[in-house]
């Protein structure tokens, strides 16, 4: 996976695509076009870091058709559409289906460069959030049911005692659960383990 | 020696009979019949003469061996021997004689028994010609009898007829008049030897608003009543008319109130027996209100024609501002890229030349464009090309395709390849053809989703046609609204203007097309439109 975050320019207008691309490169950014969203679909890029500077409206598998597909693949990169002139109600849709933004043609390049710097960076942060979700389920994976059991209830505000008379337990084997389960989910403190929690579950 | 022959031959007419023995007997008394069989029946009498002849000489050389001796020539025959001689031949001539005389009478009995029962048949059968004459001649006179009652009855139907027929004429006559002159068309009768009008009905007045007296005088008075544009053409017209027969006429007539009133004047030849034009008639009718209608109509199709083309307009702008945006884009962002590049100090101008020839040639673009839209909007005779039509709709299909998706259309393209190309333009069929798509996705607005279907035809319709089909499975069309369809302002559709299909009508029949729906068999409604095909000027057709 290349580390470096990736600009990818879809359009079936080779002017637009050249353009926006050397406008980005210029800016020092990582750019790579595509000139049909199937032949975006199809490359390995899909599953690369960056963001996507769509066109709406495309011949064959238009930009909204594309962020459906994405969205199905669970690929969470952060969209900005282009629009032409007569395609608010367009935009409008693709804004609701979750696009980042949408820019119209003509633009000035100084507002799509913001638009896809902050892009960039909702995608770093989202991936780190999602790597660190990962680890967060993996150590999940290796509680105990009673470990987990006790789990819920510590992080729902519960006191040991209350705990250990729901469980119908005794309140030193309450502790020792707790204290295994902080063990394993490398909590140091009772807010690291809500957080964790608040990783799994989102 | 003439006495050694003991018979003669008999007279033999050439008889012949079945029966060999006597035939030759009774051949002098035979009827005159069977002349063909001549040759055979001469042998027989012959050969039974010969016979006897020949019986007669042996008969004398055994009873007369001295006259034998004789003839033999071995002796002389001694005068004593000649009485004896001389009596056995006229012995056995006797004999001869007799059985002849006895075998004629025979032979006449039976011939006189043949001509009997012959004369009797003769007569049976006269008699039954005569019976058969007789029938014929009472036949004869019973269908005489027959016909001549029959002729009689004729002929009294053929007076009632008359008198019928008088009656009608009287009553048709009467009602030509009635007819003449109370139709609001003026009937006119020219007689061309007579150079003059004959006749000519009392609508007239109404219609010139002038009399037919001052028509009677002066007989070119109808041509000053005529509009002063028209009167030239009308001249030669007349002319014309004199000499064929034929007129066929729409002008103007100034009634001297000063108003002005269209006429359609025709005439047809009128010949003799000897189909010799001697006569023209003519119906001339006031058409004002029907010209008036006419130039409404012209009128409002040259309305239709305008908001055919503002929708043209309005269609093309939105889709041209969208072309328009892309060179303008990408010439935002190779410009402002260009600054960037320059800002940054290390960066040599002399890179920046391939983009900047881009940045002009984005510019370019973005003015053919503008200039296209100019050339649409303006008022202009529609450019007609030869049109590749399946390439025009899968474009157009391209174009409305989100469209489909959103209305989760199932498309079926059946284009036949190759298709003849056909002359048109191609801008207004594009806007056709996504009229009729836009239309059938609406039609099926209502339709459940997994049904929604649309199929694109296209075909040759005949040698010189083309025939593109659009078929929904929507809710369909009742019988009434099918051709009130093309009406401007008619929809069947909630808050649909009612223009786009009389808007379509009018870019098809303008193109020299047609334009029309068809319900379909199961569900929904077809659109079909023809165009003609593209004749090379070379003379085959082809595609582009």
């Amino acid at each position: 996976m290349s580390v470096v975050p990736t600009v990818f320019i879809i359009d079936d207008d080779q002017a637009v695509r050249d353009a926006v691309g050397l406008l980005l490169r210029t800016a020092g950014l990582t750019v790579e076009t595509f000139s049909s969203a199937a032949l975006f679909l199809e490359s390995p890029a899909v599953r690369r870091p960056g963001c996507l500077v769509l066109d709406v409206r495309m011949p064959g598998m238009s930009g909204l058709d594309l962020q459906k597909q994405l969205q199905q693949q669970g690929c969470r990169t952060p969209i900005i559409f282009m629009t032409g002139h007569g395609d608010v109600p367009m935009a409008i849709r693709a804004m609701k289906a979750g696009a980042f933004d949408f820019i119209e043609k003509p633009f000035q390049g100084e507002a799509l460069l913001g638009r896809v710097r902050e892009a960039l960076q909702l995608d770093t942060l989202e991936r780190r959030r999602q790597v660190r979700r990962a680890a967060a389920l993996e150590r999940m994976a290796l509680l105990s049911p009673r470990e987990r059991e006790v789990l819920e209830r510590v992080a729902t505000g519960q006191y040991n005692k209350v705990i250990a008379a729901e469980l119908g337990i005794s309140l030193s084997t309450v502790e020792i659960h707790r204290k295994r389960v902080m063990e394993k989910l490398q909590a140091g403190s009772l807010s690291d383990l809500i957080r964790t929690l608040a990783l799994r579950d989102d | 020696m003439t006495d050694s022959k003991p018979v003669t031959l008999p007279e033999n007419d050439g008889r012949s009979s079945a029966a060999a023995g006597a035939s030759w007997d009774r051949s002098g008394r035979a009827p005159g019949s069977r002349l063909e069989s001549l040759p055979s029946c001469y042998l027989q009498p012959i050969a039974i003469t010969l016979l006897y002849g020949l019986a007669g000489l042996l008969w004398l050389l055994v009873g007369d061996p001295l006259a034998t001796a004789w003839l033999a020539g071995a002796a002389p025959l001694a005068p004593a021997d000649l009485p004896r001689s001389v009596l056995v031949l006229a012995a056995s001539g006797g004999l001869l004689y007799g059985l002849l005389r006895i075998q004629a009478k025979a032979t006449r009995r039976a011939m006189q028994a043949r001509d009997l029962a012959r004369d009797r048949a003769a007569r049976q059968q006269a008699e039954d010609r005569l019976r058969q004459t007789r029938d014929e001649l009472e036949a004869r006179v019973q269908n005489r009898t027959a016909e001549l009652l029959a002729i009689n009855r004729a002929l009294e139907q053929q007076i009632a007829a008359r008198i019928q027929m008088e009656f009608a004429l009287r009553d048709s006559e009467e009602r030509f008049r009635q007819l003449t002159e109370h139709i609001r068309e003026v009937f006119w009768i020219y007689g061309l030897a007579e150079e003059r009008l004959i006749y000519i009905s009392p609508a007239y007045e109404e219609v010139w608003g002038r009399s037919i007296q001052a028509l009677h005088d002066r007989t070119l008075d109808w041509l000053e009543a005529v509009h002063p544009d028209d009167r030239p053409r009308l001249r030669i017209a007349h002319a014309n008319k004199l000499e064929s027969g034929f007129f066929n006429e729409e002008y103007r007539i100034i009634r001297p109130d000063g108003t002005v009133r269209w006429v359609w004047d025709r005439g047809f030849p009128i010949r003799d027996d000897s189909r010799h034009v001697y006569r023209i008639a003519g119906l001339a009718e006031d058409i004002t209100a029907r010209k008036l209608a006419e130039d409404q109509l012209r009128r409002q199709q040259v309305e239709l024609a305008k908001m055919a083309r503002l929708s043209l307009a309005v269609e093309l702008a939105s889709n041209m501002a969208h072309e328009l945006n892309q060179p303008l884009a990408a010439i935002v962002a190779y410009t402002q890229a260009c600054v960037a590049l320059l800002r940054q100090d290390q960066t040599d101008p002399r890179e920046l030349t391939g983009t900047l020839e881009e940045v002009a040639h984005q510019a370019m673009r973005a003015g053919g464009i503008i200039r296209h839209l100019r050339d649409l909007v303006r008022k202009h005779p529609t450019t007609q090309t030869a049109l590749d039509l399946n390439a025009l709709i899968r474009s157009v299909i391209d174009y409305a395709q989100l469209e489909l998706r959103q209305a989760d259309t199932v498309l079926n393209l059946e284009l036949t390849e190759p298709l003849p190309a056909v002359l048109a333009d191609d801008i207004q069929i594009q806007l056709v053809v996504l009229y009729l798509v836009r239309n059938a996705i609406e039609a099926m607005h209502q339709t459940e989703p997994g049904a929604r279907g649309l199929t694109v035809r296209t075909a040759p319709a005949d040698a010189d046609t083309v025939r593109v089909t659009i078929r929904d499975t929507g809710h369909g069309l009742a019988a009434d609204a099918v051709e009130r369809l093309f009406q401007p302002f008619f929809s069947t559709k909630p808050g649909g203007m009612g223009l786009s299909l009389s808007v379509s009508r009018s870019i098809i029949e303008s193109q020299g097309g047609r334009l029309w729906a068809t319900p379909n068999p199961d569900r929904g409604t077809a659109f079909h439109f023809t165009l003609p095909c593209f004749v090379n000027p070379a003379g085959s057709s082809r595609s582009p």
